[in-house]
Order: C-alpha cells, then sequence, then structure tokens
C-alpha cells in the first residue's frame, strides 16, 4: 500500500496538503531565520515540493528514506510533525533530536526518516545500507536516497549506487536536480545533461521526469519501489525541479537570474496540482483556499509551540555521546564555568 | 524553401528523447547523449555522399549537443555551423529551429522519438524529413545508422533525386476537446488517445487498458502501441488516405476484436477493442469520458474532465523521406557510381 | 580593508580583518607565482561561503580560481597531483568537517609521496579549511579536527589566532614544498589587527609567538582562543601578570617557546578548540612534561571542548564551547 494513494481524490487533496505544509512550514521558517529567531542556517525546499511528497506517496509507511541539508520538505512529505520540527529548529528540548541537530540533522529512525544530513551525498549509502538490512532480514521494505544534482559528483553517492546495483538491493536513488549546487549551475558541475544517464554506468534504469508535477514523481517512484521490491534492484530517478529561495537564507544569489526564477515559479507544483484538482471537480477554489489556510494555521501553532517549548538544560550536551557511559564526559564537564569550577585533575591544588 | 543556391540540411537533435519511464516498465533501450552526438556526427559524414558540397545548419541546444557537434566538424566536407536561435531548453527550441529550416533547408534530420518528430512537423512544412529514431519504442522515425540518413538527406538535398517518388505524405490527427476542463485541441502525428487516467503523471503511456478510444494515421503490427493495435485489426499505411477510429471496452459491441499486440517495447498483451473502423480525412471520430487524459504519439499530454474528444485525420502532413527509394533511385540515375555501369564492365 | 596604516618594527602595517589577510596572502602569492592557483566549491562566482576569496575570480580569471563540483576526494585529490606534478595548489575545503570525504588522497597519497618515492617528488600543496563552533551550525560544521593531521607524519599543520599570522603564515604554507594544512576559525574571520603590507613578509611556519608577556602565568593558545586568551588576561591585568602565546603552528611544533614560558611562569594553561582526549593539548603537554617538567609549580590544565560533538542548541552549544570566561577560571584554578 503506498502511504497517499494519489489515484483517489482523497489522497490528491492530503498530497496537496502535504506540499501546503511544507511550503508554509518553510515560510515560517524562512522568516522566523530572519527575525533572528531561529540560529544557525536554514536551507528551505520551497519550489520543490511535489518532489518530496510525490515520492514519499508512492513509499510505504515502513519504507526508509534519507535526506539532506534541505530536509525540511522530506520530514513532512514523510509523515514527520511540523511542532517537534519547529521545536527542533528553534533548538529546543522537545524537538525531533533534543534540540541537538537542528535544521539540518532532522530524523525521526522510527518512521523511516533516517536523517536530514549536513554532508553533501553522505545519504545515499545510508540508503544502500539501509535496503541492504531489509533484503537481509527479508523485509517488505525499500529505502529512498534523495540527493541534489550537486551530490552526484560525490564519489560515495557513486559507490552506493554501485554497491545496490551489485547486490539487486531494494534501493532508489532520487536525484532533486534544481539547476544548482550552492551557486554553482548544474552544468558547471557536470558533464552530463541527463543526470540519469549515471545509471547506465550501473546497468540499471535511470530516467528523468518532471519534479514540478508531482503526479510525474509519484508514478516514477511507485514503479521503482515495485521494481526494488520484486528483487529487480534500484532504479536511479532524476527529477527537474528548482528552489525558488537562495541556497541558504540570506543568500544574495549572484548566480541567477529574476527571470528564470519567475519562469520556474509559474510552475510552481502546488498551485498547478492545486488548479489540476479544481478543473477536475475534486475541489473547488473555495476548498484551496481554506485548506490553505488551515494549513497555515497549523504552521503557525507549530511556530508559537516552539517559541514556549523548554530549552535544553546545558547539561544534556554531555548526554547521547555514548551508549555506555565514559568517565571522560563527567571528568571534563567540570571544567565549565557553568560548572563550580572544580577540576578533577587538580582537586588537590 | 529560400536559400537554393547551397543544398541545404537542417538537423535537430533533441537531448530530451529518450529517457522517459517507459525504460523502466519496459524493456525500451535509452539513448544517452554521448550516443546521441555520435550519431549526428556520422549523420554529417553521410552528407559527403552526396555530388555537391552541402551546407549542413545545426540546432543549437542547451546540453550543448548541437554546440559540440559543429565544434568537431572541421575535418568534414560540408559547411557545418549553428542555426542562429535563441535557447530555452524546451520544446519550442525543436518548433523554431523546424520554422526556420522550412525557409531555408531542401532537408531535415530529426534525431529523436516520436515526440520530437511530431514538433518538428508543426513547423516544418513541405520540406522532407529524415527521421532517425533515438531509442526504441517510436512509430514515426525508424532506427538507422546516421550515415546512411546523412547521405539519403545530402541526395535529396542536392535535388539528384525525385523528391515526389522518394518521400511519403504521412498523415496527422488532430483532438478537439469539449469538456468542463482541457478544452482546446491537442495534435499528433501516428497517434492520438483518450485514457481513463487522472492525470499525466511521466507522460509515457504505461498500460493500454486504460485506453478508451482514440484514433491513427497509420497502422501496422510492428508499430508499438495504439497503432500496432488497430493494425493487428487492419492496417493503413502512413500515406493512405484518412485513419482508423478506435474504442475500447465497454459499448454495444464490448470485445468485438481481441487482439495480441506488441503494446509497449518487452510487452506482448492481449487487448479488447469494441470498435476499430476507417475514417475519412476530416471526419469526426467522437470518444467521451468522465475524466482522462488525452495522448498523442504514446505521450499523456492533457488532462480532461466531463469530455467529449473529437479526433480528425488529416493526410497533410510531413514529407517523410523513404530511405531504400532514395538509394534505389539513386543507383538507378547513376549517381552514386563514378562511370555508366556499362562501360565498367 | 580599512585605509588605516600605521608601522610596526619600522614596517607599513594596514588593520585588516582575518579573512582580509588571507586574501590578501593569496592575491600576493598569485601575482608573485603564477603556479599558484586556488580551487574549490563556489570560490570563484560566489566568492567563497565566507566571503575570503571574493574578488580574486575577477583579478585573476576562471584558470586560476576554480570552482569544482562538490568531489572534495576528486579535487583534493587533483590538488595532490598537481602539485607532484609543478603546481602549487590552494584547495579549500568549505568546511574541516567534510576532509572525512578526501581523507584518503591526504593520508596516503599528500602525505607519503615524497617519503615512498624516496624524496623525488615534491608536494607544494597548501590545504585551506574552516573550523570551529559558534555559530549553531550543528556538528557535522562545527568540528575542529586539526589534530588529525598535526598527528599524521608528513603533513605541516598551522592554525594562526591573529590577522598578522593569518597572513604570514598563508604565505610561507603557499611558498612550502611541503602539504600545509592551514586551519581558519570561521568565528574570527572579522577580528581585526595590524598586518604588514610588505609583499615579501611573511612568517616562519614553526614559531609560536609571545602576543603578551607576563610572569604568572602561561596560556598557550590557538586560534579563537587567543583572542580569549588575551581578553582575560586583560581583565585580570591589575592581579596577576599572564603571558598569552599564540601557538601558530601546531606540527612542526614550537618546543622552545613554550618551555622558555614554562620556565619563566610554572603554570600552564592550554586553551584549544579540540576535544580535549588524545587532542592538540596532549601534545603540547606531552612536550612541556619532558622538557621542563622540573620547572613547573602546578599540574598544567587543558581547556578544550569536553569530548562531544558541537551541538546545534545555542544554550548547548555555550556550555561545550570554551571562552575567555575558561580560561579565566582555569587561572584562578592554577593561581
Ligand atoms: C561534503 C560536503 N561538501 C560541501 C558541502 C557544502 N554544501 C552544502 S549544500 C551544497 C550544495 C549542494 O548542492 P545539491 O546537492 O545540488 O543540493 P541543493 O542545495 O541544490 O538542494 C554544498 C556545496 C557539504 N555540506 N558537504
Ligand atoms: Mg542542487
Amino acid at each position: 500500500m503506498v502511504s497517499i494513494d494519489i489515484e483517489t481524490e482523497d489522497g490528491q487533496k492530503e498530497a496537496l496538503r502535504r506540499m501546503m505544509l511544507i511550503r508554509s512550514f518553510d515560510d515560517t521558517a524562512g522568516t522566523l531565520f530572519a527575525d533572528g529567531e531561529i540560529p544557525g542556517f536554514v536551507h528551505l525546499y520551497i519550489g520543490e515540493e511535489g518532489v518530496g511528497v510525490g515520492a514519499c506517496a508512492a513509499l510505504e509507511p515502513d519504507d526508509y528514506i534519507t535526506s539532506t541539508h534541505r530536509g525540511h520538505g522530506h520530514c513532512i512529505a514523510k509523515g514527520l510533525e511540523p511542532q517537534s520540527m519547529m521545536a527542533e529548529l528553534y533548538g529546543k528540548r522537545d524537538g525531533y533530536c533534543n534540540g541537538k541537530g537542528g535544521s539540518m540533522h532532522i530524523a525521526d529512525v522510527d518512521a523511516g526518516m533516517l536523517g536530514a544530513n549536513g554532508i553533501v551525498g553522505a545519504g545515499p549509502p545510508l540508503a544502500t545500507g539501509a535496503a541492504l538490512s531489509a533484503a537481509q532480514k527479508d523485509e517488505d521494505r525499500v529505502a529512498l536516497a534523495f540527493f541534489g544534482d550537486g551530490a552526484v559528483a560525490q564519489g560515495q553517492v557513486h559507490e552506493a549506487i554501485n554497491l545496490a546495483a551489485t547486490w539487486d538491493l531494494p534501493a532508489i536513488f532520487l536525484v532533486e536536480n534544481n539547476q544548482f549546487g550552492e551557486g554553482t549551475p548544474v552544468e558547471k558541475q557536470h558533464n552530463l545533461e541527463n543526470l540519469s544517464e549515471t545509471a547506465e554506468a550501473y546497468d540499471i534504469p535511470g530516467f528523468t521526469i518532471d519534479g514540478m508535477d508531482i503526479t510525474a514523481v509519484y508514478e516514477a517512484v511507485q514503479e521503482a519501489r515495485e521494481r526494488a521490491r520484486n528483487g529487480d534492484g534500484p532504479t536511479f530517478i532524476e527529477a527537474d525541479t528548482y528552489r525558488f529561495r537562495g541556497h541558504f537564507e540570506g543568500d544574495q544569489q549572484p548566480y541567477r537570474e529574476d527571470d528564470d526564477i519567475q519562469e520556474w515559479q509559474s510552475r510552481c507544483p502546488i498551485d498547478s496540482f492545486a488548479s489540476r484538482l479544481v478543473d477536475a471537480g475534486v475541489m473547488t477554489d473555495d476548498e484551496v483556499e481554506s485548506l490553505r489556510a488551515e494549513v497555515d494555521e497549523e504552521i503557525a501553532a507549530a511556530a508559537e509551540y516552539a517559541q514556549n517549548a523548554d530549552e535544553p538544560d546545558p547539561t544534556e550536551a554531555y548526554d547521547d555521546m555514548y551508549a555506555v557511559s565514559v568517565p571522560e564526559l563527567t571528568m571534563f564537564a567540570g571544567r565549565s564555568v557553568r560548572a563550580d569550577g572544580g577540576s578533577p585533575t587538580n582537586t588537590d591544588q | 524553401m529560400g536559400d537554393r543556391s547551397t543544398p541545404t540540411v537542417g538537423v535537430i537533435v533533441n537531448p530530451a528523447a529518450g529517457r522517459d519511464i517507459r525504460r523502466l516498465t519496459g524493456g525500451a533501450s535509452v539513448s544517452d547523449n554521448y550516443a546521441k552526438r555520435r550519431t549526428a556526427t556520422c549523420v554529417l559524414q553521410g552528407l559527403t555522399l552526396a555530388p555537391d558540397r552541402i551546407r549542413a545548419l545545426v540546432m543549437p541546444d542547451r546540453a550543448d549537443l548541437g554546440q559540440r557537434l559543429v565544434g568537431g566538424a572541421d575535418d568534414i566536407d560540408a559547411d557545418v555551423s549553428l542555426l542562429d536561435m535563441q535557447i530555452t531548453g524546451t520544446p519550442k527550441d525543436t518548433r523554431n529551429a523546424a520554422e526556420q529550416f522550412s525557409d531555408v533547408a531542401d532537408c531535415v534530420v530529426v534525431l529523436g522519438g516520436d515526440g520530437t518528430n511530431r514538433d518538428v512537423s508543426t513547423t516544418i512544412g513541405d520540406v522532407p524529413m529524415v527521421s532517425i529514431s533515438t531509442g526504441t519504442n517510436n512509430v514515426v522515425p525508424t532506427p538507422i545508422d546516421g550515415t546512411v540518413a546523412g547521405a539519403a538527406a545530402g541526395l535529396v538535398a542536392t535535388d539528384v533525386v525525385d523528391i515526389e517518388a522518394v518521400t511519403q505524405r504521412h498523415g496527422t490527427i488532430e483532438a478537439t476537446i469539449d469538456g468542463k476542463a482541457g478544452s482546446g485541441t491537442v495534435s499528433g502525428l501516428a497517434t492520438m488517445g483518450l485514457l481513463d487516467r487522472p492525470f499525466i503523471g511521466t507522460r509515457a503511456v504505461l498500460d493500454v487498458s486504460e485506453f478508451v478510444g482514440g484514433a491513427v494515421s497509420r497502422a501496422f503490427p510492428t508499430e508499438i502501441g495504439l497503432s500496432g493495435i488497430a493494425g493487428g485489426i487492419q492496417t493503413c499505411a502512413p500515406d493512405d488516405a484518412g485513419g482508423l477510429g478506435l474504442r475500447f471496452g465497454d459499448g454495444p459491441d464490448a470485445d468485438a476484436h481481441t487482439v495480441r499486440a506488441i503494446t509497449v517495447p518487452g510487452v506482448v498483451n492481449t487487448v479488447s477493442v469494441s470498435e476499430c473502423v476507417r475514417i475519412e480525412s476530416g471526419e469526426p471520430w467522437t470518444v467521451s469520458i468522465d475524466r482522462g487524459v488525452v495522448t498523442a504519439d504514446g505521450e499523456r499530454e492533457r488532462e480532461v474532465s466531463d469530455a467529449e474528444v473529437t479526433f480528425t485525420v488529416s493526410d497533410a502532413g510531413p514529407q517523410i523521406v523513404t530511405i531504400p527509394a532514395v538509394f534505389q533511385q539513386a543507383v538507378d540515375r547513376g549517381v552514386l557510381s563514378m562511370q555508366p555501369i556499362e562501360q565498367k564492365r | 580593508m580599512s585605509t588605516e596604516t600605521g608601522t610596526t618594527h619600522g614596517k607599513s602595517t594596514e588593520t585588516m580583518t582575518v579573512r582580509e589577510a588571507i586574501r590578501e596572502a593569496m592575491r600576493e602569492e598569485m601575482q608573485r607565482d603564477e603556479d599558484v592557483f586556488l580551487m574549490g566549491e563556489d570560490v570563484g562566482l560566489f566568492g567563497g561561503v565566507f566571503d575570503v576569496s571574493n574578488g580574486l575570480l575577477e583579478d585573476f580569471g576562471e584558470e586560476r580560481v576554480k570552482d569544482t563540483p562538490i568531489s572534495e576526494a576528486g579535487f583534493l585529490g587533483a590538488g595532490v597531483g598537481a602539485a607532484a606534478t609543478g603546481s602549487r595548489p590552494i584547495v579549500e575545503i568549505m568546511f574541516s568537517d567534510f576532509m572525512g570525504v578526501a581523507m584518503e588522497q591526504t593520508m596516503n597519497q599528500m602525505a607519503k609521496m615524497r617519503y615512498m618515492f624516496g624524496g623525488k617528488t615534491e608536494m607544494p600543496i597548501t590545504v585551506r579549511t574552516t573550523e570551529g563552533g559558534g555559530m549553531g551550525a550543528a556538528s557535522q560544521h562545527s568540528g575542529t579536527v586539526h589534530t588529525w593531521f598535526a598527528h599524521f607524519p608528513g603533513i605541516i599543520a598551522v592554525a594562526p589566532g591573529t590577522p598578522a599570522a593569518a597572513k604570514g603564515l598563508l604565505k610561507s604554507a603557499i611558498r612550502s614544498d611541503d602539504p600545509v594544512f592551514f586551519f581558519e576559525n570561521k568565528m574570527i574571520y572579522e577580528q581585526s589587527g595590524e598586518v604588514p603590507t610588505d609583499p615579501d613578509f611573511t612568517l616562519p611556519i614553526g614559531e609560536a609567538n609571545v602576543e603578551r608577556e607576563g610572569d604568572d602565568v602561561t596560556v598557550i593558545a590557538t586560534q579563537r582562543l587567543v583572542g580569549e586568551s588575551l581578553q582575560a588576561a586583560e581583565e585580570l591585568d591589575s592581579e596577576l601578570s599572564v603571558e598569552v602565546i599564540d601557538l601558530r603552528s601546531l606540527y612542526p611544533l614550537d618546543t622552545e617557546t613554550i618551555v622558555d614560558s614554562l620556565e619563566k611562569t610554572g603554570r600552564v594553561i592550554i586553551a584549544d578548540e579540540s576535544p580535549i582526549s588524545y587532542g592538540t593539548h596532549a601534545e603540547v603537554m606531552a612536550r612541556l612534561m619532558e622538557n621542563g617538567f622540573y620547572s613547573l609549580d602546578a599540574p598544567p590544565e587543558r581547556i578544550g571542548v569536553p569530548d562531544t560533538h558541537i551541538p546545534f542548541s545555542p544554550s548547548l552549544e555555550q556550555e561545550v564551547l570554551p571562552s575567555a570566561a575558561d580560561v579565566t577560571a582555569a587561572i584562578r584554578r592554577l593561581t
């Protein structure tokens, strides 16, 4: 069973809602970051919602995904709660990583979300590993790696694909080609026009789809999942898409033209899917607008919750390093001025 | 055709062709850009078979295929240059290039699939087309060595063969949609259909059991997809007048025909067809649907709801070069041998 | 860069930030030697994610300021190959955490080639990379990893704490025929100070610098903690005389300067942002023990990250990142 059946009208509405949820979450995150509320940096998924939601809809709830530095959309698409995500963005104790990870490391392993990732190209090997364990345990699960066009230049991505292909693992490699890796256009990073041609080197199917169309992504991932589940091995999918915002918030974007941004914005995955649903009589314009308002309210509530949530206690900095307790952490923790100033190495001074 | 002083061949290579999802669901082969560039280089070499020096104009594209082709053509005995046009990175490029070629070219060579050929045919006018298939799963273009295709184009462009005798006038189809959504027209070259699938998705037609109806301008069992299904019942040559109208599933004559056909590369199916009839050029063939998609040449093109879709076949399509006929005439006319055959003996 | 100029030791100086000092060092060396070139992710068009190389593309063109794909193993390896064949590459690795991706070419090629080949190759490569927490960048963009490189035979490692040290050391690094890792703490890019403008100005690798003289206690610091230690020393000025040393060079390590200071003050604190265990501190301490044990009046102290990764949440990050207050507390414990 797919997570969201886009063949049905209810599924179509839910898919639209998820995309709106991502848009609203990231709009809000961008504003809160600009206001200095959210520390660190945030990479927004705005414009790419169709890829995340289309792909996760076609997966089963138990399937795994790996993500990137631009991971908020993947999280929401996989069903993570905006409230706990927002709390993580604020570095609060109730966040998905208890405040230790932040925007770039949100994870929920139980939900099959193996983590946003700060290292470009680090996801695919993890997906290969998740697919390996699924295959070894004979579980009906697949692993899908989201990664960027920039990541296709990373050696470890190719190593991961080769392993998965050679071992016929139930993996799906999904490139989100948003036309840039940071400030460098894709044609300055790759000699291939279609990144999906990468697949030929590993003798697996590779094809390019319109990532601005959620239904195209959904169908492609569904087919790839079917193939993976049948033991036929991995598939490489390139989804053409675009990020409407800067690489990170605050990016001055000297590397692209407003015209290009507008041209892609006219293909907004949310607006175009919404108008198709309206045309087909699945929803009315009013229903679309009230859905949007509902979603905005949910996100505003998530942000408010996160603002008011508790900060972690400073001592929590020493938790979670090891499964066992190691004496060093206790010993060195005492060095901080926060503590009483006692240092175990010179207590007899 | 404008500048007749130098025989001119237009070259269109679609960098996006041959990479869709059919490669996953069926057995269609994938076409990479390196292979396309190699084939196109062969086309340029093939042009030199013609008795006169040829001017070749190449469409530029976002993937730099055309640009690299021209850059690497120094040692080819032809005047190879890039067509002056703006690149959009969309199918518009193909149509714009074909429009320019309709003025200046004596023949065009097209590397792509059915979709590319359809784009070319909308603006190419009467300029003869040599079509090379990139990948499999195409009805109009055939897989052929680039050098042979280029040689045929060169012979056509230099006017040493009788163009009427070596080309076929392909038909076209137009679908007029009258519905709650999706109204307007969509055109196709070989096949058009109506699917009861609600969205365009990955574009490719994945499952022929979803067809409700359609029309084809040609039909033969070797043509994969809709025209192959129709062709299993009755054949229709690309230059025959009119075409065939189709209806599937329910209706008074449900399952009138049960056809064994190749529906997708690598897939042989049994298909139930309720109606498959000859339609005259211009005769309307109407199919209605609640919610579905209009397809053209194997691609899902337009979502429609509550619609009546009327297909009409027209005979005034592009001039497609029949490659064996070109060479037969060239031999008959002694174009390829240096001396009359009798004297050689 | 401000136009304000002055003179130090009779030579002309300019006030500039660490960022400007690094940029000037690259500019001067690229002007001086056409074999020098810079490559890395977004160093050209974008000007570097920390704006360090901004303007160099305009001055030197794409051939010498090369934007690379996101392929650390590939382009750092290419740097090694170029260095072995007569070029003088400066390779920028955006965050030192990403060195994990490029470790093989570093350990087994860059570091070993001269030795394995019996001294028949030069390896004039400079790797510039950023370190340090403090901007909420979380664990994968905040690490301080220089100990790994200082530990590995065949590699030279430097980590400046002031603008002048940044410029002088980077110029020496680029001129060096050995592979040099140049570690930039990303929190001090905006820190400014007097920097010599003479294009022949360099600082020798392998020498520490006494930034502030004192008699009661020595703080041997690196990078951001040099400034933090100077601040602590300033604050304690009325009570104590604190000597602050910028270690500058992690390998080779200037044993003489640190032992001289120990002999003078008898009390030493080592402040470095590496995790404490097996860190740079440990090597400094070992040198002091071996060479100045009998001058010690108190056990030395280490200030560093308490063996954790750098957490995201600001309240947690502050908890683990050492600062002037930690130096002050340590000084108080020792005196
Ligand atoms: C190993 C590594 N190298 C470099 C970076 C810095 N970096 C972060 S995002 C990014 C661009 C990634 O581009 P792409 O994979 O296309 O993803 P996008 O940002 O476009 O979503 C870079 C270079 C990193 N995080 N990890
Ligand atoms: Mg990208």
